[in-house]
């Protein structure tokens, strides 16, 4: 038997994200991490999850283990309530079916707008080109709750980004609505391997809100390019269970292609 | 309209009148045989500077074979239409067949991050929703789409939107103009020698896709009777009259998969993922596209059947794909 105290950074965000789903809502899932995420919830608490992928699979019940790369095989899209199109599939979001959508990002500022284009130089010769935005602009856009997932790294967290591909609350309260963006939507949460953040009300400034066991909140904080709120009473992020681990381990991720493995 | 603001990009449009004039005058209406080779498709059908959008990812149902054979026939200066789009990008810059891309999703691999990086390709920034409204609205026969995401972010600023106040209600609303690809590229699971074709599982805009381009090459895993469609038209995804040629691929999303039939073959998509240097891409090219003449060829040469047979045995899930 694992040791189950000695777990991933991987592990302990994916399993944060997936405690933040609720379920009988509907979650719109982005490629990679919130994958492994979404079926890690459906698997515990949120037996009820409805799914949706941006290729047109409406509910599916992913097989495992989690088949990494192709979102569309058929392991993937098993037993859709629905198989339908892209243009239906982002209609469903931007009609306000959609309670949360999930997405990674390479950066992310205190309003929680997300980079997942370039780092450095200029957009016409960047120092590096990722993606862009696949669907995540619209996750982000059109979603009632939108959760972002990334790795724990103090430069990831940006007072300005170097490109911004996905909006959270742009430059601050009012700034989605006058741009045209859906009304009362925005980032709800972030999740990182060591943190979980969330919005200000009223400023819509990111705010420290748990941190793992372990970690004190200035040390989380340290090397921050901007400074978050933090609340009043920062919450404490309980290490992954032994069923969340035995659930990720043996059934979705035994390769640990995503998880990692403890001591990585 | 009043705009309120313009993405800086350029973008690939086409009056709407245009294009009605374009199909009455060139795709044919008439349910005539199609079924042609992949090299007379692509000779007939894709031309230099041509705008080129395909379905779904190149892991998925993704038209490989056609897009082997497009490179094959050096094409020059293609504007592609990149959706889920991984390897083939790579493949497509580095044989020099693309020069300009509208992202939607960028592939990955550090060879086309590079090329954008040294100003090799052009990018012009959607978002894999944008373009899909873009590709609707081309099927509409209207010349754009309102559509609520985008706006607000540097994706915007760099595509080629607009927002303008919404006559309507007063609030900002972004635009997308019409795509109009002058080729679509769609494989499929079955089509007849017309062009009626089947896609079991999902699409991104199969048939808006296939509605809004110029000329449309199917190629299918299999050929089936034309009345298979009339006996179960609920499962029709793409009708006839909107395509250009039909070409018999079987296996024609290798390395990718074909859902219900095979999967993907991970060690071969692998060796795409991990090509970096110019020599390395040269050397695949060299290999798997100029190295044969033909789809056919490269299945024999370059893949086996053993390689086929574990593919095919992999993929045994089939409900939904029947």
């Amino acid at each position: 038997m694992e040791r189950t105290a000695a777990s991933t950074d991987t592990e302990r965000m994916i399993c944060v994200a997936a405690r933040q789903l609720e379920d009988r809502t509907t979650v719109f899932v982005g490629w990679g991490i919130p994958q492994v995420v979404a079926l890690l919830a459906e698997r515990l608490h949120a037996p009820h999850l409805t799914q949706i992928f941006e290729f047109g699979a409406i509910g599916p019940q992913s097989l495992t283990p989690f088949v990494r790369g192709t979102m569309g095989g058929a392991s993937n899209v098993y037993r859709s309530l629905q198989w339908t199109t892209m243009n239906w599939a982002f209609s469903y979001a931007a009609a306000g079916y959609l309670d949360t959508g999930m997405i990674g990002a390479l950066q992310v500022d205190a309003y929680g707008n997300v980079n997942s284009t370039l780092l450095g130089g200029t957009y016409e010769r960047p120092g590096r080109r990722f993606p862009g935005s696949g669907g995540g602009n619209e996750v982000a856009s059109l979603c009632w709750k939108t959760i972002v997932v990334l790795k724990h790294e103090p430069r990831r967290f940006v007072e300005r980004l170097d490109f911004m591909t996905s909006p959270g609350y742009l430059t601050g309260p009012g700034a989605r609505e006058a741009a045209g963006l859906p009304r009362g939507t925005g980032p709800y949460r972030v999740v990182t391997s060591k943190a979980l953040f969330g919005f200000d009300a009223e400023s819509k400034r990111m705010v420290l809100l748990g941190v793992q066991r372990g970690c004190a909140a200035d040390q989380v904080i340290r090397g921050m390019g901007f400074a978050p709120l933090v609340a009043e009473k920062v919450e404490t992020l309980e290490p992954p269970t032994a069923e969340e681990l035995a659930i990720l381990r043996q059934e979705i991720d035994p390769g640990r292609i995503i998880i990692g493995r403890p001591g990585e | 309209m009043n705009v309120l603001a313009a993405g800086t990009s350029a973008y690939h449009w086409t009056p709407p009148d245009a294009f009605r004039e374009w199909v009455r005058a060139h795709k044919s209406r008439a349910a005539e045989e199609k079924l042609v080779s992949e090299q007379e498709a692509v000779a007939r059908c894709v031309a230099d500077g041509d705008y080129v959008a395909y379905d779904f990812s190149s892991l998925t149902r993704g038209p490989q074979a056609l897009v082997r054979e497009i490179i094959r026939q050096r094409r020059r200066h293609l504007w592609i239409c990149a959706e889920f789009t991984l390897h083939e990008t790579t493949l497509l810059v580095g044989a020099g067949c693309a020069d300009r891309i509208d992202v939607g999703f960028l592939g990955y691999g550090d060879y086309i991050g590079r090329a954008v990086a040294e100003g090799r390709v052009r990018v012009c920034e959607w978002t894999n929703g944008a373009l899909a409204y873009r590709m609707l609205a081309g099927a509409r026969g209207i010349p754009f789409m309102p559509m609520r995401s985008l706006v607000g972010t540097d994706t915007f600023l760099r595509s080629g939107a607009k927002v303008v106040e919404d006559p309507f209600g007063g609030d900002p609303i972004c635009l997308v103009p019409a795509l109009h690809p002058d080729v679509f590229l769609v494989h499929v699971h079955q089509a007849d020698v017309y062009g009626n074709a089947r896609i079991f599982g999902t699409t991104l805009f199969a048939l808006e896709a296939a509605i809004a381009s110029k000329k449309v090459i199917v190629s299918t895993e299999e050929i089936v009777d034309p009345l298979e469609f009339r006996t179960d038209p609920a499962k029709t995804t793409i009708p006839h009259f909107l395509v250009s040629a039909v070409v018999h691929l079987p296996y024609g999303a290798y390395p990718g998969g074909v859902p219900g039939r095979y999967e993907l073959d991970l060690e071969h998509v692998q060796r795409l993922n991990t090509l970096e240097t110019d020599g390395q891409v040269q050397e695949y090219l060299d290999s798997f596209v100029f190295g044969v003449r033909s789809h056919a060829e490269f299945l024999e040469r370059k893949v086996g059947w053993t390689r086929l047979a574990d593919v095919m045995r992999r993929a045994a899930i089939k409900e939904g794909y029947r």
